[in-house]
């Protein structure tokens, strides 16, 4: 399909949708092909090109092979050899976004809960600087930890001075420590590790679960709460029974969202994880921009990634509709 | 547990804060690697970021010409698809703001290549303009959402009122509808400058490294190594979210817009 006929298909819709009106028949046709060129083309050329052939010691071809989406799943000497290499880097991807998803909502819905209790100006206050720490690039925050973590300065540092380096050594932890890659024989060692990478991703998206669960938990009517206080229910109890099954289906869908914008973080994991522990997403900068110039077996593996976010998104969606139904 | 809950707020702030101290601080390293406390304290480095090095002033450059560019660009495509959801609700509307909407929600590495792999095509590899057109496309789902809350919160007696009193459409649009919209446009504006100031990936795939704004030429220095000269752009930035955020705040309803229920107070 070309943009050409995009654009011919987008301008037919209007006429028929409102007849009559031409002004804003003209309006939903400019804005239709806007869209159609816009946010639909780009997606159908990353599909399209998923089918492309790499030429050796070239570039690519236009052609319709799987040969793509064969190498991703199974190798591309299979059925003679079996590799998984590039599925185990989908599931580094999956492993990281929601163990950080997971641990960004657990700990901001508590946050969140007792923001919306506060007054209303002060509330502001928070917000504007939530929505600051939010709209940090990924690069300085990156920066930020990478010089916090680093051996030299930052924590290991701390550790060392403080003496809790060597608390840790008469404890004996230092040695577990050591058995998960969080030491090297001197002192603590924060990066490159699972560790790093997990707390950054999910400082990353901290902020986004403060902001989606806001709207829900703002909503909530404390009038219930008190009611099951006043009837004798202790405060656990409260939180357990009425205020967590009342929200769980925004914290589902907030969890669903973070884990979607988290699959594809590139400049956390390519900073922090270890060689072995790269995702997808690193994979397919290497194949596009980097130095494999394989841009068709890129675009398979992007394919493969947004359709593994729409389905959690079409999830996602589900519960949130869901949720606005009750 | 009151007390509880203020310290975990606290507590959590102080994370939140951490790694920006952190790199405030670094800016101020007299020498020319990052240490924190920063060492040989010292405010040279913002004449280099500002003023005397090129590679940080054109940086600069291209990010404020990006942003301020894709927020108009948002803002006008925005206004008319949230404009029409709002007047008409048609299914066609509904359809515009949902593929509006698209390139925002699916991870951002999937649309970078997408639109990469378009101005390849067309001819806008490598351009700032293309940059501009792409974070438009990107963040166009903010101010589509921030100017449909505020059409939302317009009354629709007013309306009914204009019409009766011989109001036409376009009278009533410009009487009543703009002046109620404009804060909610302002933050949509805002919210895309922002997040474009910030964003990476996109711009990174469309950029062909042809050009560099100032979180991509941060990106090729964290490979050869920091300067302290990194950290007064994350500075710069964050000085310049909170302004933004804190005249929303001011001159908006945040947590309207954020999404509290209004009733409470």
């Amino acid at each position: 399909m070309t943009v050409a006929d995009d654009l011919n298909v987008a301008a037919d819709i209007p006429a028929k949708a409102a007849p009559g009106l031409t002004r804003k028949g003209a309006l939903y046709g400019v804005l239709t092909a806007l869209m159609v060129v816009f946010c639909v083309v780009p997606f159908i050329l990353v599909i399209v090109i998923s089918f492309g052939r790499k030429i050796e010691g070239a570039a690519w071809v236009w052609d319709f092979t799987f040969e793509n989406y064969q190498r991703f799943f199974v190798g591309t000497l299979w059925p003679d050899e079996v590799t998984f290499l590039y599925l185990q880097q989908l599931g580094y991807s999956f492993y990281f976004a929601i163990i950080a998803s997971l641990l960004a909502v657990l700990t901001a819905l508590p946050f969140t809960l007792l923001l919306t209790r506060l007054k209303r100006s002060t509330q502001a206050i928070w917000l504007v600087f939530i929505l600051s720490s939010l709209s940090m690039s990924e690069v300085f925050i990156v920066m930020g930890w990478d010089i916090l973590l680093s051996n030299n300065s930052g924590l290991p540092k701390l550790f060392q001075v403080t003496g809790m380096t060597q608390w840790l050594k008469d404890v004996g932890w230092f040695q577990t420590l050591r058995d998960i890659g969080l030491a090297n024989p001197r002192n603590v060692k924060f990066k490159p590790s699972e560790f790093a990478t997990i707390l950054t991703m999910s400082y990353l998206v901290w902020p986004y679960a403060v902001i989606l669960l806001y709207p829900a938990l703002s909503r909530l009517d404390p009038s219930l709460s008190e009611a099951a206080r006043t009837m004798g229910a202790s405060r656990w109890t409260v939180i357990r029974t009425v205020t967590l099954p009342s929200i769980r289906l925004p914290l589902m869908g907030t969890t669903l969202l973070l884990f979607v914008f988290l699959l594809g973080s590139y400049v956390t994991i390519s900073v922090f994880a270890t060689p072995d522990k790269q995702t997808t997403a690193v994979a397919i900068y290497s194949n596009i921009r980097g130095s494999n110039l394989n841009a068709p077996f890129g675009s398979a593996q992007a394919v493969i990634l947004l359709i593994s976010a729409s389905i959690c998104l079409y999830f996602g969606h589900l519960l949130n509709s869901k949720a606005e139904a009750r | 547990m009151r007390i509880g809950g203020h310290i975990f707020m606290a507590l959590a702030a102080v994370v939140l804060a951490m790694p920006i101290v952190v790199v405030c601080g670094a800016a101020l390293n007299g020498g020319r690697s990052m240490f924190f406390p920063p060492r040989d304290p010292t405010l040279a480095r913002f004449g280099e970021f500002f003023v005397s090095e090129p590679v940080w002033t054109n940086a600069l450059a291209n990010s404020i010409i990006v942003a301020f560019g894709a927020a108009t660009l948002a803002v006008l495509i925005a206004w008319p698809v949230a404009y029409l959801l709002w007047s008409s609700g048609s299914k066609l509307s509904k359809a515009l703001a949902g593929l509006g909407s698209l390139p925002f929600a699916v991870p951002p590495i999937v649309i970078g290549v997408g639109l990469g792999f378009f101005w390849a095509f067309t001819g806008g590899l490598g351009h700032v303009w293309s940059g501009v057109i792409s974070h438009a496309i990107l963040l166009m789902a903010l101010p589509l959402v921030t100017i449909s809350i505020g059409l939302q919160s317009i009354d629709r007696s007013h309306l009914d009122a204009a019409a009766t009193m011989g109001a036409t459409e376009q009278i009533a649009f410009r009487t009543v509808v703009l002046p109620q919209t404009i804060p909610y446009t302002i933050s949509g504006f805002f919210f895309v400058l922002v997040l474009s100031f910030n964003e990476f990936i996109v711009i990174f795939f469309v950029s062909a490294s042809s050009y560099a704004t100032v979180t991509l030429q941060i990106f090729n220095s964290l490979r050869n190594g920091y300067t302290p000269t990194m950290a007064v752009a994350a500075i710069t930035f964050l000085v310049v979210s909170i302004l933004v955020f804190a005249a929303v705040a001011r001159w908006g309803d945040l947590p309207r817009l954020m999404g509290a229920d209004q009733s409470k107070n």
